[in-house]
């Protein structure tokens, strides 16, 4: 009985996170005149055609693979630099280690409109606008808080005894941390893995005015099917739903050690 | 003397190790966020405008108190918490139950996962215009369901007494799949042992969900509410595209606000108080919560 009730929840759930996907799914096998329909049409004959103006169209292969080269590098680049960083603030009390990791949080507070034209002008002056480098690095500083602070939160949870026994042994502080803190941390460097893709393949703002023309990531690109006077439904449903599948495929790559009893369960 | 030697050595490998391993943070973020911080932190004390650049006075706080006497701006200030607060307030309760009931599932949970992240993962821009197409009065299929259920078709985006409710269905779908995703990472690095003795000790889900899961997985449910909430106080995109802050400006946000003297009004002084003031409530609003969650230090350090 309970798991019954519990199945309900879980699969209700799924629909009311499905449901919009399902109607953009829909959308795209639809003519323009079909996804305007009045009333909506929930069973209609499917048309292939947006899906092959959209596979046929180069510039949507161009979102693609600048978005992935993007949001890969900051994945990487960000997970680099933020898990050290996390794992002292979590492991270490040095003077001031109260204030520098407040300093790193409050990195994401600034409203993006106070940033977006410094940038700009750092860009341009730097010569990185319109570079995959600078906008991986933009997007690195966006998101280095979140990878900072729940990483950090992940190391307080990891018992220390291991990292101490460790220490007893004879190993550095380096070998320490990659030895045994980085392989205990699994579940939390996926889920912030997945998070800071995310956020970097969809991130809007500062693709559009650091990528603009020539780095030109999807979200940016599909905004391209936005017109003032119409939006051309079908293109913009069927790359968006395309889109979807090697983000699938790198959330579903990246699970795993969020499967319950992999990590710590292993070292009892 | 030689213990000593050997102490000293040892602090000089500690804090290399704590130098080396923040710099690289550290040299990133001083680089990024304080140029465009001193700008915005300057520009706020002038009159500076796009439409007149050569003229720029220096007014010191008038933005400020231009500002504190305006309606607009409290207004503003309103909507944003008011949206802020019930967003997060719900997308928090419904990533900590999901994510726990997920976590006790054992069918089909690789596919519920991924259902689950679909919200995160899809292009904002593409879900967003597919909610405006959603809720649609005339052709959208909100009403249409509503029309099924014999309920009252609503305006939703357009009407005063549903355009936040709306706002914040998409904020919620888009969202609680963030916390879910940290709550269920935090789930799954949790040691097991509680749970196994309470279940043997006859605790029921409910118990152990309150007295254990919620007490244990507390670091990580504070942590998603801080960064959902400092993310939800500048939600711009989909207020935009859905209701650019109408009816009126019943659901216009300070960034809105900001956005529409600086991009739209040009005036980069007054647009630039804005995005200090919000600045500013955003960081004693943290400070607060990290003190009073006792979040702002880790709770327990290496003992050498």
């Amino acid at each position: 009985m309970k798991v019954f009730f519990r199945r309900v929840a879980l699969y209700l759930f799924a629909l009311w996170s499905f449901f919009p996907l399902y109607w953009l799914l829909n959308t795209s096998f639809k003519t323009s005149k079909d996804a305007l329909a009045r009333p909506p049409t929930f069973i209609f004959k499917p048309i292939m055609k947006n899906y092959i103006e959209v596979i046929k169209n180069n510039e949507v292969w161009g979102y693609f693979l600048d978005s992935l080269i993007v949001a890969l590098g900051t994945t990487c680049f960000g997970l680099l630099i933020g898990v050290p960083a996390a794992y002292v603030l979590a492991r270490f009390k040095f003077k001031g280690s109260a204030d520098f990791g407040f300093w790193i949080l409050s990195t994401r507070m600034t409203p993006p409109i106070a940033m977006l034209i410094p940038f700009f002008i750092m860009y341009l002056k730097l010569g990185i606008l319109d570079t995959h480098i600078g906008l991986i690095i933009a997007h690195v500083g966006l998101n280095l808080s979140i990878i900072v602070w729940l990483m950090r939160g992940f190391y307080e949870e990891i018992p220390m005894e291991i990292e101490e026994a460790s220490y007893v042994d004879g190993s550095s502080f380096f070998q320490t941390f990659y030895k045994i803190a980085v392989p205990l941390s699994m579940p939390g460097i996926s889920a912030v893995g997945i998070i800071t893709f995310l956020f970097s393949w969809n991130e809007f703002l500062f693709a559009l005015v650091l990528g603009d023309s020539v780095v030109r990531t999807s979200p940016v690109g599909l905004y391209g099917f936005v017109g003032y006077q119409k939006i051309y439904w079908g293109q913009l449903s069927a790359s968006a739903s395309l889109l979807l599948i090697p983000v699938l495929f790198f959330v579903f790559l990246f699970q795993k050690p969020l499967i319950k009893g992999l990590t710590l369960g292993s070292f009892k | 003397m030689q213990g000593c030697f050997f102490m000293n050595q040892f602090r000089k490998e500690r804090n290399k190790f704590i130098i080396l391993m923040l710099m690289p943070a550290t040299i990133l973020l001083v680089g990024l966020t304080l140029f465009p911080f001193i700008v915005s932190l300057i520009l706020s004390f002038t009159d500076y405008s796009l439409l007149r650049p050569g003229q720029t006075k220096f007014i010191f706080l008038n933005n400020y108190i231009e500002l504190m006497k305006t309606d607009e701006f409290w207004i503003a200030l309103r909507v944003t918490v008011v949206f802020t607060v019930l967003a997060v307030f719900i997308q928090v309760v419904l990533g900590v139950v999901f994510a726990t009931l997920l976590h006790n599932e054992n069918s089909n949970v690789s596919l519920l996962r991924t259902l689950y992240l679909l919200p995160l993962a899809i292009t904002p821009i593409a879900a967003t215009f597919t909610f405006r197409l959603m809720f649609n009065p005339s052709l959208g299929v909100l009403n249409y369901f509503m029309k099924l259920l014999g309920l009252e078709p609503q305006a939703w985006l357009a009407s005063p007494n549903t355009a936040m409710i709306s706002l914040i269905i998409v904020d919620t779908w888009q969202w609680t799949p963030f916390i879910l995703l940290i709550c269920l990472g935090g789930l799954a690095s949790l040691p097991t042992e509680p749970f196994e003795a309470a279940k043997v000790d006859g605790a029921s889900s409910w118990q152990i969900f309150t007295k254990i899961t919620v007490p244990m997985l507390y670091p990580f449910i504070g942590l998603a509410l801080l960064f959902r909430s400092i993310d939800a106080f500048k939600t711009f995109d989909i207020i935009y595209v859905l209701t650019s802050g109408g009816p009126g400006i019943l659901t216009r946000t300070l960034n809105l606000y900001a956005f529409k003297h600086g991009i739209e009004y040009l005036s980069m002084g007054y647009a630039g108080s804005i995005a200090i003031v919000m600045l500013i409530i955003t960081i004693v609003v943290a400070q607060i919560f990290l003190r009073k969650n006792k979040l702002l230090l880790p709770k327990d350090t290496l003992k050498r």
